[in-house]
This record gives C-alpha cells, structure tokens and sequence, in this order.
C-alpha cells in the first residue's frame, strides 16, 4: 500500500477510535440498565419530592368532604382538584401551608372549553369571543358541579 | 386561526403540521448529493469519458451539499446539542436512527474519493507555494508527496473501488430517507415500498439537472466555452432518467387509483384540492412534461448550439424547481390529509423563526458558498477548461 494511502487510512482509523472513545465518555454506564434509556433515570424520577397528593386526600379527614362529595358527582369528576388548585402535597401534611390559589381565569378553563375543531361535537366548547361578555366562567358556573349555572 | 385550515374529522395530535419547510429541504439536499456523486460516478466507475470535464467539479458539489445536509433536520430538532445521540446510542429498530452512521460512511467516500482524484493537484500546489498555503497544501496531502506514476495509478484503482461503493452508498442515503416515508403505515400519501426509488430517481434527475446549471454558470462566470459533448451528455443522461422518475411517481398514483382502497377519497381530495397546483402543475408539467420535451427537442436537433444550450438550461432549471415541489408534495402533501382519512388540514409556512421560510433559504445558499471555497482550495476547472480549449 503506498504511504499516502496508509496514512489517510490510519488518519480514518484515529477519528473512528476517536469517536469510539467520546461514545464510551458520554453515554451513561447505565444506559441500557433497563431498557433504551439512562437506568438512573428511574432513581433521578424515584428522588423527586411529591408535589400532589392526589384528589382522595381532600375528601379525608373531614376536610372539604362536603365540596368532595359535590364534585365526585359532578361531570368535572375527572379534573383532579389539583389541577386548578395546583399541588396540594405541602397542605395536606401541615394545614398552616395554604395551597396556591385556584386559576380561575378564562384562558384556564379555555384550555379544554374554547372550541376547536379536533375535539368531539358532544364536548362542551364555547367560542371566546361570543359567549360570556368576557366575565371570568366561575362567575355563571361553577367549577365544583359546572352544570350548575 | 386554525378553525379555516381544517376541514373534516382530525386527530387532535394532527392540528399542527410538524415536519416543515426544513424537512421538505432535508430530501431535497440529499437528493442534490445523491445525485450529483451518480453523476460522477458514470465518469469514474462506468468510464463514460465525455462527462469527464465535470466528473471532479460534481464530487465536489456533493461534498458542498452533503455538508449541509444534515442542516435542516439539526435546526429543526429545537434541541440541536442532542442531534449527535443519535450515533452514540443508535436504537437498532429504527430506521430513522441509521441516519447518523449511513451519512457518516458517505462522508468518507466521498471526502477519500475527492481526495485521491484531486491528490496530484494538491502535492504539486503544496511543492510549488509558501508560506500558510504550503501548510494548507501540505497537511491536505498528508505531508506524502508521491506523485510518481505508479502512486497515480494506485490512486486511481483506489478512487474507482470507492466509487464502487460509492454508488450503493449514494443510493442508499438516498433511498433510505425515501424508506422513512415509505415505512409510515399509518400514511397512506407515504406508505408505498415503491417510495425509496421514487426518492432515488428524483434524486438522480435533480443532481444532474442541478450539475448541469452549475456547469454552464461556472462557465459564463470563467468566461469559457461549454464542452457541448459534455453537457449533451449530461442532458441525455437527465432525460432518461426523467423517464424512469416520471413512470415511478405516476405508477404510485396510478396503481393507488385503481386499487380505490379506503383512502382513495382523501388522496383524490389531496390530489385535487391541497396540492393540485403543485402537483399536477409543478412536480408533473413544469417539472417533467416540459423538460422531457424540450430534451427530447435536444437529441433530435442538429447544430443550434446555443438554442439547445438555452433549452437545457432551462430543462434543468425546471427539473431542480419540479423536483423541490415533489419533496413538498410528499412532506407537506402527506401531512395534510388527516390519518382518520376524513379530514384536512393546511401547512402555511411562516417567514420568520426557526421553522420558518427564511432558514430553509439560508441553509440552500450555504452550499453554494463551500462549492465557491472548495472550488477555491481544489479547482476543478482544468478538467472543464481543458476539453475546448
């Protein structure tokens, strides 16, 4: 083989090695642990705080079993209560932490309720612009039973 | 603002269109590659001489564009840092996944092959200058100067296996981006297994149509006469791959006309409403109808150099605008029609943004702009110059 030729082919071989070696610093010792994925990734996920304490929790103890009971009922009974009262986890072991205050605004209940053609017919959408003078929904219907107008 | 670009039944994941401009320009580039390096290789492995003056200049357009081909797709990832995961942890049950690797291999053929058959330009240049351009010339060659007859020969052995390999390779970079589609069952404006040589070809008919404009640009700009063999070839060879291109795309239509399957309702709603124009107008007509006329016109005609001239270039100019609209037709078209197969939705590109018109115009240009360098350190013009002078 002649010696430009060698050396073009070792020149080849070194970015290959190269790379191989890059490849073995960067991906994770666990990758493939599990599955095609980092394996400490599970661990990274296990370690995080909870944050919500599930809608169960509220109706508990005697605390808002009344509003519970109203809202299990309710066609809302798939909304968690979390979901416009935010992440509850810090309230329900020590009742002194007051959760954030529930989003009430248009643009909130929007995200399901202002029309769009992809969502089924029987769904209950609005058009924005049309419908509610622009007031805040909780002020017609109530988020807890929201056929109750 | 959606409401008027949705018409029918949608799924709700579908309301946006995903893969945008950027990803219309992803098969178009590697097209250009694909078959710019098929282009060089009638010269360099089938040894049609009369494409010789263009055989070096075309490896050097597939290196421009191969660049850049990776491009679009990083700029659409929103991620870009993470592009590169892609060949640290390949999953092998991917067809997306190979991309990486298969580019990669290609990268080297053709970088070893321009390398070799530009090698004795290089030592010549490295053993004649001084200074930062020796050192250029220099580590381009390795620092090994052999250019004695023997080492030649050698390289030209070694340069004509690569195209050999070469070849498949193009062929599979290409025909694998068509496979992606192909392999989407869930589309039926995609899922074909005819899709990888429709890509193929239309990658082919797009690199030499786009070699021949640059050809004739190069030489107006050096001021040069064409070697007419040369382009006539070329433009021949463009011709009859049109055909081969022209019976796969409308064999697909066709056969999925007459077989009527449950999608039929919205291809033909496709097909007559969302992209008719550039369909039927642009991809078909303007793309292949006229150029295959005006070529055909070419081959029959005796003298009229600079009319026939004047009617390839516009063949090919046509051809490289026909061949962005079949991309489109695919990409777009594809998104367009809902996978419940009883809606429609509408892609408008937007000028600004990452996704937007204004990128896909700056990473086109990119290319041009290695091909002006690359041509700068590696002329290529001797070969072209050399035929009429």
């Amino acid at each position: 083989m002649q010696p430009h030729i060698k050396r073009a082919f070792t020149l080849l071989a070194i970015a290959i090695i190269v790379f191989i070696v890059i490849r073995s610093l960067v991906v994770p010792d666990s990758f493939g642990q599990y599955g095609w994925y980092r394996g400490d990734s599970v661990v990274d996920n296990r370690n995080f705080p909870v944050e919500y304490a599930g809608s169960a929790s509220c109706g508990e103890e005697n605390c808002h079993k009344t509003l519970y009971s109203i809202w299990e009922d309710s066609r809302h009974k798939t909304v968690n209560c979390e979901t416009c009262h935010g992440p509850s986890e810090k309230h329900v072991s020590n009742v002194r932490i007051m959760p954030q205050p529930a989003n009430e605004s248009r643009d909130f209940c929007g995200l399901c309720h202002f029309r769009q053609t992809a969502r089924p017919e029987d769904f209950s959408q609005i058009d924005p612009e049309t419908h509610g003078q622009n007031l805040r929904c909780a002020y017609c219907h109530n988020p807890h039973k929201p056929w109750f107008v | 603002m959606t409401e008027g670009l949705i018409w029918g039944y949608v799924y709700p994941n579908e309301a946006e269109v995903q893969w945008s401009i950027l990803i219309v320009l992803y098969p178009y580039i590697t097209g250009l590659v694909a078959g710019a390096f098929i282009a060089s290789s009638l010269y360099h492995v089938f040894g049609k001489k009369e494409i010789k003056p263009v055989a070096r200049f075309a490896l050097l357009t597939a290196l421009a564009f191969l660049l850049v081909a990776t491009m679009p797709l990083v700029a659409h990832l929103g991620h870009p840092e993470r592009g590169v995961q892609i060949m640290f942890t390949p999953h092998l049950t991917s067809a997306m996944s190979g991309f990486g690797y298969i580019y990669s291999f290609y990268l080297i053929v053709v970088v070893l092959e321009i390398w070799l058959s530009f090698r004795e330009d290089i030592v010549k240049k490295a053993l004649s200058s001084r200074g930062l351009k020796e050192l250029l010339y220099s580590g381009l060659a390795l620092f090994s100067y052999d250019i004695s007859e023997r080492a030649l020969h050698e390289d030209e052995k070694l340069a004509r296996r690569l195209a050999i390999i070469g070849i498949p390779s193009a062929a599979f970079l290409h025909g694998y981006v068509g496979f992606i589609f192909g392999g989407i069952k869930a589309n039926p404006w995609w899922s074909t297994p005819l899709m990888p040589i429709i890509f193929l070809m239309s990658a082919i008919v797009s690199g030499i149509a786009l070699l021949i404009l640059l050809y004739i640009v190069a030489m107006k700009i050096r001021r040069h006469a064409i070697d007419h063999s040369c382009l006539y070839s070329l433009a021949q060879y463009l011709w009859v791959f049109l055909i081969f291109d022209v019976v796969l795309e409308l064999l697909e239509v066709v056969s999925m006309k007459y077989e009527s399957l449950e999608e039929i309702e919205i291809i033909n709603i496709l097909l007559s409403e969302k992209i008719a124009t550039t369909f039927y107008g642009v991809q078909l007509t303007l793309g292949i109808f006229v150029p295959f006329v005006l070529l055909l016109l070419v081959g029959i005609m005796k003298n009229h150099d600079t009319l026939k001239t004047i009617m390839i270039a516009v063949s090919s100019t046509l051809v490289v605008i026909g061949v962005f609209a079949m991309r489109w037709n695919v990409v777009i078209g594809g998104q367009e029609i809902s996978k419940s197969l009883s809606g429609t939705l509408t892609y408008v590109p937007v000028f600004f943004g990452m996704e937007g018109v204004l990128p896909a115009v700056v990473i086109f240009t990119i290319p041009f702009i290695i091909l002006l360098v690359l041509t700068y350190i590696l002329p290529p013009w001797k070969d072209m110059e050399e035929a009429t002078e």
